[in-house]
Order: structure tokens, then sequence, then C-alpha cells
């Protein structure tokens, strides 16, 4: 019964990829954020701005076709891959390109980096 | 060869808990990648988890990490290592010997074989003089002098 809205999420100072367009569902309801130090203010302002449920990947762990979409901050090697393999939207707040060893599955459809909250925007 | 440690300094020790299925694929490309044991599932595969009982400080150029058996001299640190492993476990390590980090994840190291760890193997940062590996059989090289 959630009123859910769009945000486009746009990359930032050196990043790259997206723009991409995040729309939480009630099947996808969950804003992911794999990162150190709690929610991601990035996944807070997608939450906000989306209605989505800010969820904290490392207190417990989610489903992923829950998932709407992931928030890392990841040095550029091992997240930047996990997700996007797995078909999921994947927001990086570091200004990472396509690398590592699952390189092959980052692209500019699923993964935008770089992203601090103001490149997060009503769509 | 205890003595070699008189002198260092701990800054981060921890223990190896699971080597996922995928570690050993990944060192085939020089890369061993850690997590927190509390990590998300997705991650469990590619990565050695562990548990930390000292979370001082990430690597600095210099420190030495200690793998099991294996010590290896840190060349080069990203500039979101330190985050990384002190809220989340979390340390890429390359054996690629480059001396700039080429991600901000970033630690490498000499290029040689990295070993497969198991469950109950240090995972060790030790800092300061007797830290570095002495004179260890199959790393004599010096490291280049600029």
């Amino acid at each position: 019964m959630s009123d859910y809205k769009s945000v486009q999420v746009s990359k930032g100072r050196g990043g790259w990829g997206g723009p991409l367009t995040v729309t939480p569902t009630d099947d996808k309801p969950l804003i992911y954020s794999v990162t150190g130090g709690g929610i991601h203010p990035v996944a807070a302002r997608i939450a906000e701005l989306t209605g989505g449920e800010a969820f904290d990947g490392f207190k417990s762990s989610a489903p992923f076709d829950k998932i709407a979409v992931a928030v890392i901050d990841c040095g550029g090697t091992a997240r930047v891959g996990v997700y996007p393999m797995k078909k999921v939207l994947t927001v990086d707040v570091h200004a990472t390109s396509p690398a590592g060893p699952l390189a092959q599955f980052i692209t500019e459809e699923l993964f935008v980096s770089g992203v601090k909250p103001d490149d997060v925007a009503p769509a | 060869m205890s003595g070699t440690d008189t002198a260092a300094r701990v800054v981060y020790e921890s223990e190896v808990t699971a080597v996922g299925e995928q570690v050993h694929a990944f060192l085939d490309h020089g890369l061993l990648i850690f997590f927190a044991d509390e990590s998300p599932a997705e991650l469990h595969d590619m990565s050695v988890r562990h548990v930390a009982t000292v979370a001082e400080e990430g690597p600095r150029p210099g420190d030495t990490i200690v793998l099991g058996d294996t010590r290896v001299e840190v060349l080069a640190v990203g500039s979101v290592v330190h985050d990384n492993l002190i809220n989340l476990g979390h340390l890429d390590l390359k054996a690629n010997g480059a001396t700039e980090a080429k991600l901000p994840g970033d630690v490498t190291v000499a290029k040689q074989d990295l070993p497969l760890l198991t469950a109950g193997d240090a995972f060790r940062i030790l800092r300061g003089s007797g830290a570095t590996p002495a004179g260890d059989a199959g790393s004599t090289d010096q490291e280049g002098t600029p």
C-alpha cells in the first residue's frame, strides 16, 4: 500500500556510469546500505525521496529479490561487482570505474559511482 | 622466528573464521579479499572472513601483514583502506607489485603466491622495526631504493 516515488541517481565528480532510475516497489522496498558506519547518507537520501526502506546490510541480511538498490562504499574491487553480477542496481559513493575480478558485470545500466546525496534527485 | 616481532606493534589482530569457495580462484589472480565475519551473505563466497581482537589502524606502506605462516610487506595503500578495514573488516590485498594503489581500496604487496588461509589462521598487521620479514628464504630481493 506504500506510495513510492522514483529518483534519478547521477554520477558524481570523477564517477562512472548511470544515471540510474530507482523506484522501490512493494516487492522490492529495500534501499540496501552495505557501508561502514550504518546507513550511508546517500542511502538515507534515496529512502527519504522514494519512500523505500533504508536497510543496513551489515546488521542483518536481506533477500536479494527485496533490494531496490544497493549503496556501497567500495574501494573498487569486490562489492562493485557483486551486486551488478546479481542484476541489482548499485550506487558506489566512491568514484570507482569497472575493475576487479567481476568487472565484466559492471555496466552503465546497473552501476553509478562517485555519488553524493546531492546527486540524488526526484525523477 | 619469534624474536623478529619484539619491536613491532600490532595495529590489527584477527583470526580467520571461514574461507569462501571463490577465494582460491581470486588467488590465481593475486587477489585476497577480507570481510568481517558478520558481513552480508552475498560477500561470503569471495572473501576470507575473520573476527578482529585488535582494530586500531589500517595498514601503511612498510607494514608487515601476517597471513597464517606467511608474511608480506605492504607496498601501497589506497585512500579508503583504513575506513573499510576498521568499519567492515574489509581489505583487498593484491600481490601485483604496484608501488601506487590504483584503486582506493587496494593494498599492494610484491608479486608472489598468497596463501589460501584456513579457519584459525592469524590475520595480523605489524608496524615498526622488526616488523619486516627477516631474510625469509625465497624472498631475498631488496625493495628497490628510489
